[in-house]
């Protein structure tokens, strides 16, 4: 029994960590602690009914009851009697949340705030979970079933998230399962009674079971490879690959590159579009209006110390009726309702749409898409925009400067005014901004002073490569270098006039491309475009395209922002007009460091990696000679050691012998000590080298056999013939005994000659793939890398096993197994 | 009875002269007994190794004529005896007798007071007999009645036994044993030289007519000249090596003692004398490893049921083990050095 209630303890831990992803979905962890107490009582009461004995329906009963009790006492209907026993009324009240909860589920994008309804259908989920797996695990005994529910939990995020679903959490939902797999069946080998060993020693309680260790090892490969084969598959790495990079996005709002649209990072994504060297084609739009201004799909307008982010957004289903802008239309603003049709292409996988400022009316949009009202964006939760095709009406307003001019400053209190003027503080661009509003009185003057600013006289230019960023550093470097592109034309825009007081955001969208003439205009990612857009009291969000229009494809230029650079006496018409065809000159600047590896992540466009149009040739050819040299190393290597041998070999050795009388009359020959060392090295040398010589021929070389023996054997068998051959073999069998045995070396004899009438016979005798082989990839070389090889690894495994050993001393088994370490 | 020192006797001969001396031995021997130079040799390199010589075949091959002709191919003493189970101590060591006349114990000497002792069947005496060679043959010294005598030098046992009839002998101890430096098989002759012992023994014993060519002086001269024999520390390395292989090996129960490392070492300082070296090789340790190590151990039971003879044993472990790799590290060798002599300590390898 005490097997029973841990294993039941086991599997309502299992439950709580498998449903770890939910914390993706909710913005706080309230739900876990709710989730915790359900889970805790669902297991209490099991626990208690197998207590009782009960049969499996009577433990299921149990665990229902605990979990109706825990909910009741969770979701307070008002109605419970001692708080906790419920009511018909309570379960009235639990439909409310139910039903409640399904509407919730639309209208709220991820994260959720703590919204009770929400919440209920979480615990309610999890809790029977609890009891499935319980069922499953304790009472039929059956665990790795109970995979499946935990699995069901899992696929809520996934559900949320269509692209990618962060990873961390089901590493713990997954640790959480095998867990539950692992004690089912320890528990399942301790029935045995007796532990097995296996090697048949004393295997102590705290240390693990040898038998075990190869299944430790299957697993570990297993799980190795469930892992690394996805990752390996392409198109299968985006979401842990992500997951993993940023950190699962625990954060609410911060920008990652996952599924979401508040998790999009534009600008990193727009300048990896911009950079491309490749042109795709991503959206294809109609309109009836005659010159449209952007169309637009995303806003950045949170302005943290790092920049400007994407806030989450909010908002109401696309396809119901849309805010009318037609009723802030006051004296100076034209506005005209316009048709537009758009037709996303493959290559352009977003949670947004891009529609034209302002849409009053969509079709063929299903209620998964949502409007953004403030921010005039249409996005989703749960689709994504590749291959969408759908149409809408919007109302276009254009502005005449003293309409603007006439738009009074927001009040301090003014909601937009309080969010959209938060900037961090940056001196060096306070002092620019206050500069350059002196003496201005109304704030399209102080934006219209900023914007002019940003003009080719003051010394701006535009270029893709520069490094992007919209942080204070960033700015302030784009300020004082005034080389940038587009994003950073639109963020420093949108900071000074933050700065000014003036409510600003980055806008993101596509300029206006190829034109067919019968309005259908094809958008490539090289219209990605970002610009500045400025609040006006009663007028709303007005455009200003900071970056100079020349640079920029399909730039338009409007009234009341007009180009800042062209000529003065160039009026542009009143509405808009189009800059004809600016080529931008740097957009397909080659500078492969540039390339941002992230820009795919948020905009999945086109297939991948860019491509370099530069010859391929020269990667071909240093590769070649990379492979060459590689292989030419053993080679080098051998004939280095060859020549050095032969060095030492050919200083003539001994050249002092004296002859000394002995005791009894004789003479003795007497070496000179050093001369004698270096005859003994000569000798080793050449022999070193008649080894090698041998391995490189394929001729056995036996560690057992003495220089002589090696001598006598090779004059046997295999250089029979040559007689130069054998009185080298010996000469050279004799050297090296006399010096690793004798009192004094073999000297005044040249081993080199008889070296080379050895090798010369060994290669007469071999075929002409061993020649080759000796020549090119000498396996003697090859012999030493892998004997070298061989005792490192044999070094490493030794020194493992025995950090391994060390470290069991702690093993926590063994230190509750009550042992002192050894 | 005063004997040269080893100081006296001096360090090493001319080469010519120790090699006149020791092939005119050779040579004599070669008469009576036809084609077995490397046997003849190997007795020579035990006597000039100061050991003891146990020649162990079946009967009939000329065991005692070898021991015969050894000793008189060298003018010294030669004692004979013929071990038989009725044998005593005191018939090997001597024995004090009262003499009437002094009134007082004399010391009557035994075989073992000579330079050259032939003990023929040795394993037919009994084990207390045979213990009675164990203080002379290791010490060279006998102990009777608490006086302790010294024997003479060159001092060498050349016993004979046969490994085949069993019955009514006394398998020597393994202290015994363990005292002979080498034991050699004669092996039938190849069937020239039985043709020429045909023609050479028909008539008359050819051993009747062996001169001495050599004396005691001369034997210690040559012994002499032997202890200076250089040994290098590879070989050194490469006898202690040898011996723990055998002490490790999974086939034996016993290995060989450190008295077996030294007499190894020693008769490998004699052949390589014999063959005209002042410094020893490996090789003379690789030929010596079987007669000089293979009777001193004992195989296991398994062993023994798989019908492995310690000879073979001994010949696959000479077989299998590496040289040791000692000699100067020279700049252009890139191997490591490694430790424990280049390589691990012995493994017996496990099927």
């Amino acid at each position: 029994m005490t097997a029973h209630r841990n294993l039941g303890f086991v599997a309502a831990a299992a439950t709580l960590l498998a449903a770890a992803p939910l914390s993706a979905i909710f913005e706080r962890w309230t739900w876990l602690i709710q989730a915790a107490i359900v889970v805790a009582v669902v297991a209490g009461a099991a626990a208690l009914s197998r207590l009782a004995r009960a049969p499996l329906w009577g433990q299921v009963l149990a665990m229902l009851t605990g979990l109706t009790l825990a909910l009741t006492w969770v979701f307070p209907g008002g109605t419970e009697f001692f708080a906790f026993v419920p009511t018909p009324a309570t379960f009235a009240h639990f439909g409310d949340l139910l039903s409640a909860s399904l509407s919730d589920m639309r209208s709220y994008g991820v994260q959720v705030p703590d919204v009770d309804s929400l919440l209920f259908l979480a615990v309610l989920g999890i809790g029977a979970v609890a009891v499935v797996v319980d069922v499953l695990t304790v009472g039929l005994r059956r665990p790795a079933l109970a995979g499946l529910p935990m699995l069901a939990i899992y696929s809520v995020p996934v559900a949320v998230y269509v692209d990618s679903v962060p990873a961390t959490p089901f590493v713990v939902g997954a640790c959480g399962y095998l867990w539950l797999l692992v004690t089912d069946n320890v528990d399942r080998v301790r029935r045995f009674g007796r532990r097995f060993t296996g090697e048949g020693r004393d295997v102590d309680v705290w240390e693990a079971s040898p038998l075990a260790a190869a299944g430790r090892r299957l697993a570990v490969v297993g799980v190795v490879l469930a892992v690394a084969l996805p990752l390996a598959v392409p198109g299968m790495t985006g979401g842990l690959l992500n997951a993993v990079g940023d950190g699962t996005g625990t954060g609410n709002g911060r920008p990652g590159q996952g599924g979401s649209p508040g998790r999009i990072d534009l600008f990193a994504a727009l300048s990896g579009q911009l950079n491309q060297s490749e042109v795709t084609e991503l959206v294809k739009v109609t309109t009836n209006e005659p010159a449209p201004f952007y169309l637009r799909f995303g806003v950045a307008d949170e302005l943290l110390p790092t920049g400007f982010r994407v806030r989450v957004p909010s908002g109401k289903p696309a396809n119901r009726n849309l805010p009318d802008p037609t009723e802030r239309g006051g004296r100076g603003v034209t506005q005209q309702r316009y048709e537009a049709s758009v037709e996303v292409s493959k290559n352009l996988t977003m949670p947004l749409l891009p529609v034209y400022a302002e849409p009053v009316k969509t079709e063929d949009l299903s209620g998964n898409w949502l409007y953004d009202a403030n921010r005039q964006i249409v996005f989703s939760n749960r689709e994504n925009s590749r291959g969408k095709r759908y149409s809408f009406d919007y109302v276009r307003s254009t502005f005449s400067p003293a309409a603007l001019r006439a738009a009074p400053s927001q009040p301090a209190d003014d909601p937009v005014l309080a969010q959209q003027t938060v900037t961090p503080s940056v001196r060096e661009v306070q002092k620019l901004v206050d500069q350059l509003v002196k003496g201005r009185t109304n704030d399209y003057d102080k934006v219209r002073a900023i914007y002019d600013y940003f003009s080719v006289e003051n010394g701006f230019t535009y270029s893709l490569s520069t490094r992007s960023g919209t942080s204070g550093d960033d700015i302030t470097n784009f300020l004082n270098t005034k080389v940038g592109f587009c994003q950073q034309y639109a963020a420093a825009m949108a900071w000074l006039v933050r700065s000014a007081g003036i409510p600003a955001r980055v806008a993101f969208g596509f300029t206006n491309g190829s034109n067919s003439g019968d309005g259908t205009y094809v958008l490539t990612n090289k219209n990605l475009h970002a610009w500045t857009e400025v609040h006006f009291g009663g007028i709303g969000w007005v455009p200003f395209d900071a970056t100079p229009a020349a640079s920029v494809q399909g730039s338009v230029r409007s009234a009341w922002a007009p180009d800042t650079d062209a000529p003065e006496d160039v009026t542009p018409l009143p509405g808009s007009t189009a800059a004809p065809g600016g080529v931008d000159p740097s957009a397909g600047a080659d500078d492969p460091d540039r390339l941002d590896k992230d820009a795919d992540q948020g905009l999945a466009v086109g297939d991948g990696g860019p491509t370099r149009q530069s010859p391929v040739w020269p990667w071909w050819v240093g590769g070649a000679l990379a492979l060459l040299a590689l292989l030419a190393v053993p080679a080098l290597r051998r004939s280095a050691l060859r020549r050095r041998r032969r060095a030492r070999a050919s200083v003539p050795a001994a050249t002092t012998m004296a002859a000394v009388p002995g005791q009894r009359g004789e003479a003795r020959e007497i070496v000179v000590g050093v001369d004698a060392e270096r005859a003994r090295a000569d000798a080793h040398a050449a022999w070193d080298e008649l080894l090698d010589t041998l391995v490189d021929f394929h001729v056995r070389v036996d560690l057992t056999e003495t220089p002589r023996t090696t001598a006598e054997r090779l004059t046997r068998e295999t250089l029979a013939e040559d007689a130069a051959a054998v009185t080298g073999i010996r000469l050279l069998g004799r050297a090296e005994e006399r010096a690793r045995y004798a009192r004094d070396p073999l000297t005044g004899e040249e081993l080199h000659p008889a070296l080379r009438s050895v090798r010369g016979a060994l290669a007469a005798r071999a075929n002409r793939r061993t020649r080759l082989l000796a020549a090119l990839l000498p396996p003697s070389v090859l012999l030493r890398w892998r004997t070298a090889l061989t005792e490192r690894s044999t070094r490493l495994v030794t020194t493992t096993g025995q950090v391994r050993q060390r470290l069991l001393r702690w093993n926590p088994r063994r230190l509750l197994a009550g042992r002192p370490a050894r | 009875m005063t004997q040269q020192t080893w100081d006296e006797v001096g360090g090493l001969l001319p080469h010519d002269e120790f090699r006149a001396a020791s092939e005119a031995i050779v040579a004599n021997i070669e008469q009576v007994i036809e084609g077995k130079t490397a046997t003849v040799r190997l007795a020579l390199a035990v006597l000039l190794a100061e050991g003891h010589l146990l020649i162990e075949d079946v009967p009939g091959v000329g065991k005692t004529k070898l021991a015969k002709a050894l000793a008189r191919s060298i003018d010294c003493s030669v004692r004979r005896i013929q071990f038989t189970p009725d044998l005593l101590p005191s018939d090997v060591t001597g024995v004090s007798v009262y003499n009437q006349e002094t009134h007082d114990f004399e010391f009557r000497p035994g075989a073992v007071f000579a330079n050259l002792v032939v003990g023929d069947e040795i394993n037919r005496a009994s084990p207390k007999t045979q213990s009675a060679l164990l203080e002379c043959m290791e010490e060279r010294q006998v102990t009777v009645d608490g006086v302790t005598y010294q024997l003479q030098t060159p001092f060498m046992v050349i016993a004979t036994q046969n490994p085949i009839e069993m019955e009514g002998t006394y398998p020597l101890p393994e202290a015994q044993r363990d005292r002979f430096t080498a034991r050699i098989a004669m092996g039938y002759p190849d069937p020239g030289a039985e043709l020429a012992m045909l023609d050479g023994h028909g008539a008359t014993d050819p051993l009747h007519e062996l001169r001495p060519v050599s004396d005691a002086a001369t034997v210690r001269r040559l012994i002499g000249h032997v202890r200076q024999v250089h040994v290098a520390d590879a070989v050194k390395q490469y006898a202690i090596d040898l011996v723990t292989a055998t002490r490790e090996a999974p086939d034996l129960r016993l290995g060989a003692s450190p008295r077996a490392t030294l007499q190894l070492l020693r008769t490998a300082r004699a052949v390589a004398a014999l063959e005209g070296r002042d410094y020893v090789l490996p090789d003379d340790l690789q030929a010596l490893a079987v007669p000089v190590l293979a009777h001193r151990i004992i195989p296991t039971a398994d062993a023994q049921l798989a019908r492995r003879t310690t000879d073979a044993i001994v010949a696959e472990l000479v077989h299998r083990l590496p040289l040791p790799h000692d000699r100067k590290r020279s700049p252009y060798d890139t191997r490591p050095p490694a430790p424990n002599n280049g390589r691990g300590p012995y493994e017996p390898r496990r099927p």
